[in-house]
C-alpha cells in the first residue's frame, strides 16, 4: 500500500517535471508580456519614456469617446455574427458529406477542402485582393458573361468590400473547421445510425437528433475558436482593404496596430489597453459559448 | 486536495523564479552592453529579419541601411565612390531593406525599446517620419557637424529636417510634385500643355472633362488609400493642413474648395480614386487610363513602365484656386546620423562632401541620377550637363533640370507629427463625400478625430 503510494507520487513528481519547462516557457512567452502590456496600458507617452496617464485608467476611458475603434468595433462584430454561422454550418455539411463512407475520391475532397488552410493569410488575401481588383478577374469573367455591364469597385464600396472579407474568410477556415468535425464524427458508434435507421428515422432527423448532440463539443471547441479568431482579425483587414473604404471594413486589430507601428504615431500605450479590452471581450464570449455548450445541469 | 496544494506550490515556486531570474538578468544585461552592437552586427549577416546591421566600428567605414536598389541604393553607390576621392580607404556598407517600412520600423522599435544598438550610422526614410521621430527619440539622432551648402536647397526641404537651427538630415532625392500631361491625348481634345499651365481648378475640371468626353480618359488618379492629393494641393496654395500644431479643417475655405475639387472631379469621371497603391501605378498610369499623372517627381519611374507613351509626356506647374503657377513636393526622403553611430564627423563630413554640395556633389548626383533615376534636390546639381541633356520621355526637353529648378520653388508649409493619420482621415472624409454625405459635418469630424488622436 505505502510502496505503490510512493510509485504513485514519484509519476507525479516526473509528470511535473516534464510540465514544467512548457509551463516556464509559456510563462516567460505569453504571460509576463501581458503584464507588462497591462502596465503599458496605464501609460502614455513616446514608447522611449512612458508616463503613467492621469487619471491612470483614462487609455480605458479614452475608447468611450473613440469614434473610430467604434467603429472597427462594429465592423469585428459584424463579421462574427455572419461569418461564424455560415461558416460553422457549412463546416458540419460538408464533414457530413464526406464522411459518408459510399463517397468516391472521399481523400481526395477531404484533402481539397482543407487545402485553403495550407495557404498563408497574407499570401490569400493579396490574391482574393487581385482576383476583386476593379481590372481584376472577378469583373473581367463578369463582365465577359454579361451580367454587369461596368466594372465594379468591389474594394472601394463599403457593402462589397465587407463582403468579399467574409467570404475570403470563410474560404479560407472552412476546411478547417471541417477537420474537426470529421475527427468528432468519427467518434460516433455506426450502429447509433443502424439503430435510427431502424427506428424510422430518416436523414434530417438523425442528423439534427444524433449527430448534432453528439458533436456538442466539438461545435462548442470550434465555435469559441472561430470567436476568438474573428475577433482578433487582423491580415484581410490590413491586406486585402486596407480598412479602407474610409474606414469601413477595419478591424479591432488593425486599429491597433494603426496606433502602434502602422502610422508611425507608435501610441503603445493606447494600443495595449485596446488590447486589452478585445482580450476581456474574447474571455467573456468564449464564456458565454462553454455555458452555453455545457450539458451538465 | 493534496495535488490542488502541490500544484499551487509549484505554481508558486515558478512564478519566483521567473522573478528572480529577471532582476538578475537585467543587472546581466548592463554588462554586456557594450558587446551588443558588436554582436548584433555578426548575427545581421546571417539573419534573414528586418534587424538593421547596426554601426561600424572602423573608422573609415560607414553603415547605412536603404530600401530600394533600382533607385536609393546607387545613389548610395554613386556617393561613396565620389568620397573615395577624398578618403581612399573609405567604405560604405549598404545594407538593403525591402521597403521604406522596414527602415521605420527598425527606427520605432530602437527607440521603442531605448536600445539603439542595432541602428546603422546613417538611416534613410522618407521626410515625413522625422518630426515625430525627433519629438519621440530626440536622443536617437546626431547634428551634422559639418556644414553643407544649405542655401543650395529649398526652404520646404530643409523645413523638416531642421530643429532649433541646426541640420539634422541631408536631402537626397527631390520631392518636387510634377503635373504630367499626355501631349497626344490633350491634342484629340484640342488642348495644348499650355493650356493647362497656370490655370484655376476651376477651369481644369472643366477642361478635363471635354478631355474625357472626347478621347475616355481621365486626366489625373491618385491612390486613394494613401490620398497626396489633398496634402499636395494645399501646399500649392502655399497653405497646410496645420496651424500652430493642430489640424486646420474647420473654417479653412481653401481646404473645403479642394476637398470640393477632388469630389467634383471624381464625380466626373475625370480624377480616378484607385484603392491601392498598386492599383494606382499599374492599372490607372502603366494600364495607360489616365492622360494626367499629378505626384512627386519619384513617380516618373512608374510612368515610364507604359512604353506606348514615351515621347509623349510633358510636364508643367500645378494649377491652383487663383489661376497663379502652383509648387508642391510629395515623398522625398533624406539621410540621418543615429546616435548608435560613433562617427558623426566622418558621417557628417561624408554627407556634406557628396550630397551637400562639396567637392563630390556632382559626380555624386551624375551617377545617382544616370544609375538610379534619382533626381537632386540640391539647385547647382541641375545645372550640370547631364541634367541639361534632352529627354527623349518628355519628348527631347530638359525635363531633370526642369524639375530641379520647379523644385526651388516649393514653399514651405508647416509639418506635423500626425502628417499620416491626418491624411488617412482626410481620405476617408473624400470617400464619406463622394459617397453623398454633408462636406461641412465630415469636416467637423475628421478634425474632432484627429484632435481626439492627438489628445493623448
Amino acid at each position: 500500500m505505502n510502496k505503490s503510494r510512493s510509485i504513485q507520487r514519484k509519476q507525479q513528481r516526473a509528470g511535473w517535471f516534464f510540465l514544467a519547462p512548457a509551463t516556464l516557457l509559456i510563462f516567460v512567452m505569453s504571460f509576463w508580456p501581458m503584464i507588462q502590456a497591462f502596465i503599458m496600458s496605464l501609460q502614455t507617452g513616446s514608447a522611449a519614456n512612458m508616463k503613467w496617464q492621469e487619471p491612470l485608467f483614462k487609455n480605458y476611458l479614452r475608447v468611450q469617446k473613440d469614434q473610430l475603434f467604434q467603429l472597427s468595433m462594429r465592423n469585428t462584430f459584424m463579421y462574427l455574427l455572419i461569418e461564424v454561422p455560415i461558416m460553422l454550418i457549412l463546416a458540419i455539411l460538408l464533414a457530413q458529406i464526406l464522411n459518408n463512407k459510399d463517397l468516391k475520391f472521399r481523400g481526395a475532397f477531404r484533402t481539397m477542402v482543407f487545402m485553403p488552410c495550407a495557404i498563408s493569410l497574407v499570401s490569400y488575401a493579396l490574391i482574393f485582393k487581385s482576383l476583386f481588383a476593379t481590372q481584376g478577374l472577378i469583373n473581367t469573367v463578369l463582365m465577359n458573361l454579361g451580367l454587369i455591364s461596368e466594372n465594379i469597385n468591389w474594394l472601394g464600396t463599403t457593402s462589397t468590400a465587407r463582403a468579399v472579407i467574409i467570404i475570403g474568410l470563410i474560404w479560407r477556415w472552412t476546411g478547417y473547421n471541417m477537420v474537426f468535425y470529421l475527427a468528432g464524427l468519427q467518434n460516433i458508434e455506426y450502429s447509433v445510425y443502424e439503430a435510427a435507421k431502424i427506428d424510422g428515422a430518416n436523414g434530417w432527423k438523425t442528423f439534427w437528433y444524433i449527430t448534432v448532440p453528439l458533436l456538442k463539443p466539438t461545435i462548442v471547441m470550434t465555435a469559441i475558436m472561430s470567436i476568438n479568431g474573428t475577433l482578433q482579425l487582423f491580415d484581410e483587414s490590413v491586406n486585402l482593404t486596407n480598412g479602407g473604404p474610409a474606414n469601413t471594413s477595419m478591424t479591432m486589430s488593425h486599429y491597433i496596430w494603426n496606433q502602434s507601428l502602422g502610422q508611425g504615431v507608435a501610441n503603445f500605450g493606447y494600443a495595449s489597453a485596446l488590447s486589452f479590452i478585445i482580450f476581456i471581450m474574447v474571455g467573456i464570449l468564449a464564456f458565454i459559448s462553454l455555458k452555453v455548450g455545457d450539458t451538465r445541469d | 486536495m493534496k495535488k490542488k496544494l502541490l500544484s499551487l506550490m509549484l505554481a508558486g515556486a515558478m512564478v519566483a523564479t521567473v522573478f528572480a531570474g529577471c532582476s538578475s538578468s537585467t543587472g546581466a544585461d548592463k554588462a554586456t552592453e557594450g558587446d551588443a552592437a558588436a554582436a548584433t552586427e555578426e548575427a545581421a549577416g546571417e539573419e534573414e529579419s528586418v534587424a538593421l546591421m547596426g554601426a561600424s566600428d572602423d573608422d573609415h567605414t560607414l553603415t547605412v541601411a536603404a530600401w530600394d536598389a533600382n533607385f536609393n541604393i546607387p545613389a548610395l553607390q554613386a556617393a561613396e565612390a565620389a568620397y573615395q576621392q577624398k578618403d581612399p580607404d573609405f567604405k560604405l556598407k549598404i545594407q538593403e531593406v525591402s521597403a521604406s517600412s522596414d527602415v521605420e520600423n527598425a527606427v520605432t522599435l530602437a527607440g521603442a525599446s531605448g536600445d539603439y544598438s542595432q541602428l546603422t550610422d546613417i538611416v534613410l526614410f522618407q521626410d515625413h517620419y522625422i518630426n515625430k521621430y525627433m519629438t519621440d527619440y530626440p536622443d536617437a539622432w546626431q547634428a551634422l557637424t559639418v556644414d553643407a551648402d544649405w542655401k543650395g536647397f529649398s526652404d520646404d526641404k530643409l523645413s523638416y529636417s531642421t530643429f532649433d537651427g541646426k541640420h539634422y538630415g541631408m536631402p537626397v532625392d527631390n520631392g518636387a510634385s510634377i503635373f504630367a500631361y499626355r501631349t497626344d491625348v490633350l491634342e484629340q481634345a484640342g488642348y495644348t500643355v499650355d493650356d493647362f499651365t497656370g490655370i484655376t481648378w476651376e477651369k481644369w475640371l472643366e477642361q478635363a472633362k471635354v478631355v474625357k468626353e472626347k478621347t475616355g480618359y481621365a486626366l489625373l488618379s491618385m491612390d486613394h488609400n494613401g490620398d497626396d492629393l489633398p496634402y499636395m494641393m494645399m501646399q500649392a496654395e502655399g497653405q497646410s493642413q496645420w496651424k500652430d500644431g493642430k489640424p486646420n479643417l474647420v473654417g479653412n475655405d481653401t481646404f473645403k474648395s479642394i476637398i470640393e475639387v477632388i469630389v467634383q472631379g471624381a464625380q466626373d469621371g475625370t480624377i480616378i480614386l484607385a484603392n491601392d497603391w498598386s492599383e494606382y501605378t499599374d492599372s490607372t498610369i502603366i494600364g495607360d487610363q489616365v492622360a494626367g499623372v499629378f505626384n512627386g517627381n519619384w513617380i516618373i519611374a512608374t510612368m515610364k513602365q507604359n512604353k506606348d507613351a514615351s515621347g509623349k509626356w510633358a510636364i508643367t506647374t500645378i494649377p491652383t484656386l487663383s489661376g497663379k503657377e502652383g509648387y508642391a513636393a510629395n515623398g522625398g526622403s533624406s539621410l540621418y546620423i543615429t546616435s548608435n553611430s560613433k562617427h558623426a564627423d566622418l558621417a557628417s563630413d561624408f554627407l556634406a562632401y557628396t550630397f551637400g554640395g562639396g567637392d563630390g556633389a556632382i559626380a555624386t548626383y551624375d551617377a545617382a541620377l544616370t544609375n538610379g533615376g534619382v533626381i537632386s534636390c540640391y539647385g547647382p546639381a541641375g545645372e550640370s550637363d547631364l541634367y541639361n541633356a534632352p529627354d527623349e520621355f518628355f519628348g527631347g526637353v530638359a525635363a531633370n533640370a526642369q524639375i530641379v529648378e520647379m523644385g526651388t520653388h516649393v514653399p514651405a508649409v508647416e509639418q506635423n507629427d500626425y502628417h499620416y493619420p491626418l491624411r488617412e482621415k482626410v481620405g476617408a472624409l473624400i470617400t464619406n463625400v463622394i459617397n453623398g454625405n454633408d462636406i461641412d459635418s465630415e469636416i467637423q469630424s475628421a478634425q474632432e478625430q484627429m484632435e481626439f488622436e492627438m489628445d493623448q
